[in-house]
C-alpha cells in the first residue's frame, strides 16, 4: 500500500509515545473512526483526552489518519498488510492491534455509497391493448400491444417506468435480458 | 509396496463413488459383487454413456450374471483396456488381474484437479476472479421482493442512498513545499485556532471520502512525478534541487508571459478591443514588476494619480463645504425644491471647481515637462563643455614646457633622447618579466582546465552510474511486489485445496521406491560383476586345468612305455581326471536342478494365488445352477 510523505509523517507522529500516550491514542483512534463515520462537525478533536496535544499536529494526525484508514478500506487490506504498514512507521504492537481492531467495523458502507446506480425494478405490471381499426377503412389493423409499468426503486424512493410495446419488441426484450444472464453466467466461471 | 498401490486403488475407487467398507484393504479381499460395483461405477464416471446402461449389482441368476460379465467385459475393452479380459474376470477372479484392471479404471478416471491448479498469476485475473467469485455469491442469494428482505439482503439487493464521487479540496494544516517552522505567524496561527478538521470541511459529509482519497492520490502522483523527472532531467543538470525548481518556475512564467503578450496584441482588424488589452498589457507590467522587485507601488496610473490629487484637495473643500453647510442648516426651513435647487447649485459650483482644477493641473503639468527637459540640454551642455576645457588645458600645459624647454635645445634634446632610449628599455624588460610570470600562469591554467574536464567526466559516469542503480532499484522492487503478491495468492490457494490425501506421503513414498531401487540396482550391478569374475576365474582354471592335464599326459605316457609303475600312474591319472570331471558335471546340474527348484517355486506362488480350486468349484456350482436354470426354462416352455 503506497502511502504519500505527508501521511507518513503523521503516523510516524501518531505513534510518537512522547506525543501521544497510549490513552490518548486509543481516544485518537474512537475519534478518527467516527469522524469518517458520522458527520460530526468541527468537535470531533474537542474531546477532553485530546486537548494537550498540539491542535496543529493533532489536525495533521487525523488527516493522515483518516486517509490511511480510507486507503486501507479501498484496497481491502488484510491484517497484515495493514500491521507491516503500521510497522514500517514503528507503532508499537498494542497501538497496531488497537489501530486494526477498529478497522473491524464496516466502514466499506461509507464508501460504497459513493456509486452512481440505476435504479432496481421491483415490480412489474401489465396490461394488453388491441388496436381495432372499422370495416370502413381499407386497411385493419389488428394489433395487440402490451402496456407494461415498471416499478422501480432507487434509494428508497419508488418511481415507475412505463412504456407500450408490441409482440416482437417484447419478445426482443425478453432475449435480451436471457443473454444479459447467459454472460453473467459466463462470467462467473472464467 | 503392494499394500499402498492397493490404498490408493481403494482411496480413488471411493472417490469414485464405490461403497468400499473400512476394513478392506486390500486387493485381494474384494468380492465379485464389489468387483462389479467398483468397476460399473469407475466406467459411469469415465463415460456416462457407457456405464449408465450397466447395473452395479451383480443379479441373482447365474445366466444374467454372465450377461452382465461379458457387458462389462466389453465395456472395459471399449474404454481401452489392452488385457485379456473377460467375464471370468469379474465373476471368478484373481488377484493380479484385477488389480491391473482397477489400476487402469482409476488412470481413466478424469483429473477435475489439475485445471483447477494452472490458474494464471497476475493482477488483472485475480481481479477478475474475485469479481467471478462475488458475482457468483450474489447470484446464488434468491431474489425477495422488497417487503419481504431481511437487513442482510440490504447490501446486495437494495440500493442504499447513493452519492457521485465529488471532491472538494482540502485546507491542510500542513504544507508539501514550506516546512511548518517557515510559515508566517498568522497561517500558524490559523492552523491551531481555526481549521476545522478535515472530515468537516467538505459541505457534504457524503464527500469526505473523495476529497481525502483525491488529495491523497495528488499528492503521490505529484511525489512520482517529481522523482521521475528528478531522476531524468534533474541529475543530468547537476543542480541542486531548490536551483532546478526555481529555474523551471521561471522559465513557465516567461513562457507563460511570452503566450499572453502575443496574444495580447491588438490585431489591426479588431478596433473595439483596445479596453480590455490594455488591462492586459497592465497585468502584464504587473508580472514583470514583480520580478523586478516592487516597482508596482510607485509607478500607478494616471487614474491613481488623479485620484490623489483630487482626494488630496477634497478633505479641505470638503471641510469648508461642510462647515458652510452646517452652518447654512439650522437657519433654513426651506422647502425640499429649495433644498434641492440649493444642492444642484452646489454641485454644478464644485464640478466647476473640479474642471477648473484638472485645466491647472494640466498646464502645470506640462510646464514641469518644459522645464525637465530644458535643465536636460543645459546639464549636457555643461559636461561638453567641461570635458573641451580640460583638453584646453592639457594641450596649454604642453605647449608651456616645450617653450620652457627651447633656450637649451641641444642639450634638452639630447636629454630628452636618452629618456625615451630609458623608457624604451624599461618597456622591453617589463615585456621580459611579464613573460617570465605568464608562462606557468598559463601552464596553471593548462592544468587545471584538465582537472575540471576530468572532474566533468568523471562525474557524468557517476550519474549514469546512479542511473543505473536506480533502474535496478526500482525492478528489484517490483520483482519483489509482483513475488509477494503471486506468494499470498498461491498460500491462498493452497488452503483451498482439498486435503484429504496427502501429496507429501505419496512424494516420500515415492523417494523411497526410488532409493530401494537404486540400492537394488547397486546389488545386481555388484552380483553381475561377481559372477563375472567367477566365470573369468573358472574359464581360466578349466584352462589351466586342461593344459596341465594334456602336458601331464604326454609326459607319463612318453614314460609309461618303458615303465610299469608309470603306466599305472597313468591309468590313475586317467581316471582321477574322468572323476573330477563328472564331479564337476554333477555340480553343474545340481545348480541348474536348484534354479529350476526356485521357479517351480514361484508358479506354485502365483496359482496359488489365482485361487484356480476354489474358481473352479465356484465354476461347477454355477455350472450346475445354470443346468437347472435351463431344466426349468425347458420345463416352463414345455408346460405352457
Amino acid at each position: 500500500m503506497e502511502l504519500s510523505e505527508s501521511v507518513l509523517k503523521g503516523l510516524q507522529t501518531l505513534a510518537d509515545p512522547n506525543v501521544f500516550d497510549l490513552k490518548s491514542f486509543t481516544t485518537f483512534t474512537e475519534v478518527a473512526f467516527d469522524s469518517l463515520d458520522s458527520s460530526r462537525g468541527e468537535s470531533v478533536l474537542g474531546h477532553p483526552e485530546l486537548r494537550h496535544i498540539d491542535q496543529t499536529t493533532l489536525k495533521h494526525c487525523h488527516t493522515a489518519a483518516t486517509t490511511f484508514i480510507l486507503e486501507g478500506v479501498k484496497q481491502n487490506a488484510d491484517k497484515s498488510t495493514i500491521s507491516s504498514c503500521l510497522e514500517d512507521v514503528r507503532f508499537q504492537n498494542e497501538r497496531v492491534d488497537t489501530f486494526y481492531n477498529s478497522f473491524q467495523k464496516n466502514l466499506e458502507s461509507l464508501l460504497s455509497s459513493t456509486d452512481t446506480c440505476p435504479p432496481h425494478i421491483t415490480d412489474a405490471e401489465w396490461r394488453l391493448e388491441y388496436c381495432y381499426k372499422g370495416t370502413f377503412h381499407v386497411h385493419k389493423v389488428n394489433q395487440p400491444s402490451y402496456l407494461i409499468s415498471l416499478n422501480t426503486e432507487r434509494a428508497g424512493a419508488s418511481s415507475e417506468i412505463n412504456f407500450s410495446c408490441t409482440m416482437d419488441q417484447l419478445q426482443d426484450l425478453v432475449g435480451k435480458m436471457k443473454d444479459a444472464a447467459k454472460s453473467l453466467e459466463r462470467a462467473t466461471q472464467s | 509396496m503392494m499394500e499402498e498401490v492397493d490404498r490408493i486403488l481403494i482411496h480413488s475407487l471411493r472417490e469414485a463413488g464405490t461403497d468400499i467398507d473400512e476394513d478392506v484393504q486390500s486387493v485381494k479381499q474384494f468380492t465379485s459383487e464389489l468387483i462389479v460395483e467398483a468397476v460399473v461405477k469407475c466406467l459411469r464416471v469415465i463415460d456416462p454413456a457407457l456405464g449408465n446402461g450397466l447395473s452395479h449389482s451383480l443379479p441373482p441368476g447365474m445366466s444374467a450374471r454372465f450377461r452382465l460379465g461379458m457387458s462389462l467385459a466389453q465395456a472395459c475393452q471399449d474404454v481401452g483396456f489392452k488385457g485379456e479380459i473377460g467375464y471370468q474376470t469379474f465373476l471368478y477372479s484373481n488377484e493380479p488381474e484385477i488389480r491391473s484392471l482397477f489400476m487402469f479404471l482409476v488412470e481413466k478416471l478424469p483429473r477435475e484437479s489439475a485445471e483447477a491448479s494452472d490458474q494464471p498469476a497476475g493482477k488483472s485475473a485475480l481481479l477478475q476472479r474475485a469479481i467471478a467469485a462475488q458475482i457468483k455469491e450474489q447470484s446464488s442469494v434468491p431474489w425477495l421482493p422488497p417487503s419481504c428482505r431481511l437487513p442482510i439482503h440490504r447490501k446486495t439487493q437494495s440500493s442504499g442512498p447513493c452519492y457521485s464521487f465529488h471532491a472538494q479540496p482540502l485546507s491542510l494544516p500542513y504544507s508539501v513545499k514550506v516546512s511548518s517552522r517557515k510559515q508566517p505567524k498568522d497561517v500558524q496561527e490559523y492552523w491551531r485556532n481555526y481549521l476545522l478538521p478535515v472530515t468537516a470541511q467538505p459541505s457534504q459529509h457524503a464527500s469526505v471520502p473523495a476529497s481525502l482519497l483525491e488529495n491523497h492520490i495528488s499528492e503521490l502522483s505529484a511525489t512520482q512525478e517529481w522523482e521521475s523527472e528528478w531522476n531524468s532531467q534533474g541529475l543530468l543538470s547537476r543542480l541542486t534541487p531548490e536551483e532546478y525548481r526555481s529555474r523551471k518556475k521561471a522559465r513557465l512564467q516567461k513562457r507563460i508571459e511570452e503566450q499572453l503578450r502575443a496574444a495580447a496584441q491588438p490585431r489591426p482588424d479588431t478596433h473595439g478591443a483596445t479596453r480590455s488589452t490594455s488591462d492586459l498589457a497592465e497585468l502584464l507590467q504587473s508580472f514583470g514588476g514583480a520580478s523586478t522587485g516592487g516597482d508596482v507601488l510607485t509607478k500607478g496610473t494616471r487614474f491613481t494619480h488623479t485620484e490623489k490629487f483630487t482626494f488630496t484637495q477634497e478633505p479641505e473643500k470638503a471641510a469648508q463645504q461642510m462647515a458652510a453647510a452646517a452652518s447654512a442648516l439650522p437657519s433654513s426651513h426651506q422647502s425640499e425644491e429649495d433644498l434641492k435647487a440649493q444642492q444642484e447649485a452646489e454641485l454644478s459650483a464644485l464640478q466647476q471647481q473640479l474642471q477648473q482644477l484638472s485645466v491647472q493641473m494640466e498646464e502645470v503639468g506640462g510646464d514641469i515637462k518644459q522645464l525637465t527637459v530644458s535643465i536636460q540640454q543645459v546639464s549636457d551642455e555643461l559636461q561638453q563643455k567641461e570635458v573641451s576645457n580640460g583638453e584646453k588645458e592639457n594641450s596649454i600645459k604642453m605647449k608651456r614646457q616645450t617653450i620652457d624647454l627651447l633656450p637649451d635645445t641641444e642639450n634638452n634634446l639630447l636629454k630628452l633622447q636618452g629618456l625615451v632610449e630609458a623608457s624604451s628599455k624599461r618597456v622591453v624588460h617589463l615585456a621580459s618579466q611579464w613573460e617570465k610570470h605568464r608562462v606557468p600562469l598559463i601552464d596553471e591554467h593548462r592544468r587545471l582546465k584538465e582537472l575540471c574536464s576530468n572532474r566533468e567526466s568523471e562525474s557524468s559516469r557517476k550519474l549514469s552510474e546512479i542511473k543505473d542503480l536506480h533502474d535496478k532499484i526500482r525492478q528489484s522492487a517490483e520483482e519483489a511486489k509482483k513475488k509477494e503478491s503471486l506468494y499470498k495468492q498461491l498460500l491462498t490457494e493452497f488452503e483451498t485445496l482439498s486435503k484429504d490425501v496427502s501429496r507429501s506421503a505419496y512424494t516420500m513414498r515415492i523417494l523411497e521406491i526410488v532409493g530401494n531401487i537404486k540400492k537394488q540396482k547397486e546389488e545386481i550391478t555388484k552380483i553381475l560383476s561377481d559372477t563375472k569374475d567367477l566365470q573369468k576365474e573358472i574359464n581360466s582354471l578349466t584352462g589351466k586345468l586342461d593344459r596341465t592335464f594334456a602336458v601331464t599326459d604326454e609326459l607319463v605316457f612318453k614314460d609309461a612305455k618303458k615303465d610299469e609303475s608309470v603306466r599305472k600312474s597313468y591309468k590313475y591319472l586317467a581316471a582321477l581326471h574322468e572323476n573330477c570331471t563328472q564331479l564337476i558335471q554333477t555340480i553343474e546340474d545340481t545348480g541348474t536342478i536348484m534354479r529350476e527348484i526356485r521357479d517351480l517355486e514361484e508358479q506354485i506362488d502365483t496359482e496359488n494365488g489365482k485361487r484356480t480350486v476354489s474358481n473352479l468349484e465356484k465354476i461347477l456350482e454355477d455350472y450346475k445352477a445354470i443346468r437347472q436354470e435351463n431344466s426349468a426354462l425347458a420345463a416352463k416352455i414345455r408346460e405352457g
